[in-house]
């Protein structure tokens, strides 16, 4: 194996790239440690896990598949609430529609309002979960 | 029964590979390689039995685990028995060449970036169980629960109802967690972070172990540190999101393609890493929609080696030598691709990217998207990784221009290959950010820096595979011949 001889000046050029580039990868890692959640006070964040629990009930008078009806309240969670549950009620398949013959309320944080008129309650689960059905049964 | 997936799982991953490695004595950094390609490996086959599962309504999912293990273990032993015990002489590498004490100082560095990442990791998936951010629920783990619990209801999860679970999205990282819950019997939280933190420490590890192996250890710790030290990369690997397992498959293909350059030059067989690199591209395109872009760009970045650099080089035997490697590659990809294409057209619905053809084309020629998108290109460019004060990619430039020097290198095809397949990736990205029916400015907000990190363990690795060497491997061990 033939190198052909390097001068002082690339070798010292190369350590003060790879010091260069050691600085600024600590820097980095500092924003890493600084960004770390504070291991004190670290608490799970077990959203999906309550979201769950809070449609057991409801689960169990659900068929095992198939598609079913939601509304849900107005604001800023409306969208992650509606995600929580179509996970939490899957494999059924929840249609963010009120056209079912079952539709699924989810009001968590609000209490219900609008609903559409061809809907009646069929069960309140508490915690803002309720059943609908259609009121021509379709 | 939670030791015996894992063991299952890497056990398959390993025998597959080891399959088409050649038997000799390895060097740590090789072993590190094949540890890191078998977890990968692994859980794709993983994906594809459950997957498989699912279609033919099976219940018997260990006897199918164990009965592929026993099939690669055959064929492992039957091919093992053809391939020769080789006892190449490993060619000198030409590392960067620095006093210990900068060598010293860059090892320190290497082990606080890994303790700072790994510190970070732990916190972050006691924080987040779940997963740090919606796609981990509304996209993943959704599909993942319709694979686990669906039963014979399964592709009901894959419907048009549900659009912004994008049904279209492929399988692996959700059939691989489905897999694990079948295991378990229940959905845990668990199983995706542990899933992400094997993919993120499989990447890790791959690109430094194969720099180590390809370019010496002063590279492969600067490649480490830099990987380690990208905040995003680490905050993605638990995220749950699908990013990370891309990089890792695109990282892993384009180490294969360099493993058979390197094969090459020390005189081995390249068909095998060959195969194994269209696999992991496959891989990827079976992770996420991005990897399918990246399987077609390595295919016409191959073809461009076979056609346009192959006209300034007069030469059957070099020309025949290309297709080889184009089939080789393709031979790798095509399993993989044939399960992509039964589920893009028997399970899922159609994707959201594209609309009309004239809408399409109305956007293609609206100048004002260009200059949007470049401008959130260069702006990313700069501040990618959350890095601190110094962005990770200048941080490289002045690197670079530290440490360049006068070459005698003769162009390296499959180096030069896979910087093409990454440049059209990124071009790819670019054109769908152009006809994108979201809005543009939302798109390119809440998806660029994900692009970017896909592509950025496969980035390091060519660059510090490329940058500072003076010599390639052929003109090495020409001039070792000479000497």
């Amino acid at each position: 194996m033939h190198f052909p001889p390097d001068p002082d000046s690339h070798s010292t050029s190369t350590s003060a790239g790879i010091l260069l580039f050691a600085f600024c990868c600590l820097l980095s890692t500092g924003r890493l440690l600084v960004q770390s959640p504070n291991p004190t006070r670290v608490s799970a964040d077990d959203i999906a896990q309550r979201s769950d629990q809070r449609f057991a009930a409801l689960k169990s008078r659900l068929p095992a598949s198939g598609v079913i009806g939601y509304i849900g309240g107005p604001g800023d969670s409306a969208t992650p609430d509606y995600y929580l549950t179509q996970y939490a009620l899957a494999p059924l398949v929840v249609d963010h529609s009120p056209d079912h013959a079952m539709v699924i309320g989810n009001f968590p944080s609000s209490p219900p309002s609008q609903i559409p008129a061809h809907l009646r309650l069929v069960e309140d689960f508490g915690e803002g979960v309720f059943l609908y059905a259609a009121k021509d049964g379709k | 029964m939670p030791i015996l997936a894992p063991a299952l799982c890497l056990a398959s991953g390993y025998f597959l590979l080891a399959l088409t490695w050649p038997p000799r004595k390895m060097s740590p950094a090789e072993i590190l390689i094949q540890i890191a390609l078998s977890a990968g490996f692994g859980l794709g086959i993983f994906s594809i039995v459950f997957f498989f599962e699912c279609l033919l309504g099976s219940s018997h999912l260990v006897m199918t685990d164990v009965l592929v293990l026993v099939l690669l273990i055959v064929l492992y032993v039957l091919r093992r028995r053809g391939l020769a015990g080789v006892s190449t002489t490993r060619p000198e590498i030409e590392d960067f060449r620095a006093p210990i004490w900068v060598r010293s100082i860059l090892t320190v560095t290497f082990a606080i970036a890994l303790v700072a990442a790994v510190y970070n990791v732990l916190l972050r998936v006691i924080a987040h169980p779940h997963g740090d951010g919606w796609d981990a629920l509304s996209i993943w783990n959704l599909h993942a629960r319709f694979l686990f619990r669906g039963g014979a209801h399964w592709h009901d999860g894959f419907n048009a109802l549900i659009p912004w679970s994008h049904p279209d999205y492929p399988l692996l990282l959700s059939a691989t967690i489905a897999h694990f819950w079948s295991y378990l019997g229940n959905d845990a939280a668990i199983v995706p972070a542990i899933i992400g933190i094997v993919f993120a420490l499989s990447t890790v590890v791959l690109l430094v172990s194969a720099l180590a192996q390809l370019r010496g250890r002063t590279a492969a710790l600067l490649a480490g540190c830099a990987l380690l030290s990208t905040p995003f990369f680490v905050e993605q690997a638990t995220s749950q999101y699908s990013d990370v397992p891309l990089s890792f498959f695109i990282l892993a293909s384009t180490v294969l393609l360099c493993l058979a350059d390197f094969r090459r030059c020390v005189g081995e067989n390249r068909t095998a890493p060959l195969v194994l690199a269209g696999l992991t591209a496959g891989f990827a395109a079976w992770t996420k929609n991005e990897g399918l872009l990246f399987l077609l760009a390595l295919v016409v970045s191959q073809l461009w080696a076979l056609t346009v650099r192959q006209s300034r080089k007069a030469g059957s035997a070099e020309s025949l030598e290309r297709r080889r490697v184009l089939a080789a590659f393709l031979a790798g990809a095509a399993p993989v691709l044939a399960v992509i294409m039964y589920f893009k057209h028997f399970v899922a619905p159609a994707g959201d990217l594209f609309s009309g053809p004239e809408i399409m084309i109305h956007k293609l020629f609206t100048p004002t998207r260009y200059w949007v998108t470049i401008r959130w290109y260069a702006k990313e460019f700069l501040r990618f990784g959350d890095w601190w004060l110094v962005p990770g990619t200048v941080t490289m430039i002045a690197f670079y221009l530290l440490t360049r020097r006068k070459t005698t290198r003769s162009p390296d095809p499959f180096l030069q290959a896979s910087f093409l397949g990454c440049a059209l990736t990124l071009a790819g990205y670019f054109a769908i950010y152009l006809i994108t029916p979201q809005d543009l400015y939302w798109h390119l907000r809440f998806s660029l820096n994900r692009l970017f990190l896909q592509l950025w363990p496969a980035s390091l690795f060519l660059f510090f595979r490329f940058v500072g060497r003076a010599q390639d491997l052929v003109s090495t061990a020409e001039s070792r011949s000479k000497n």
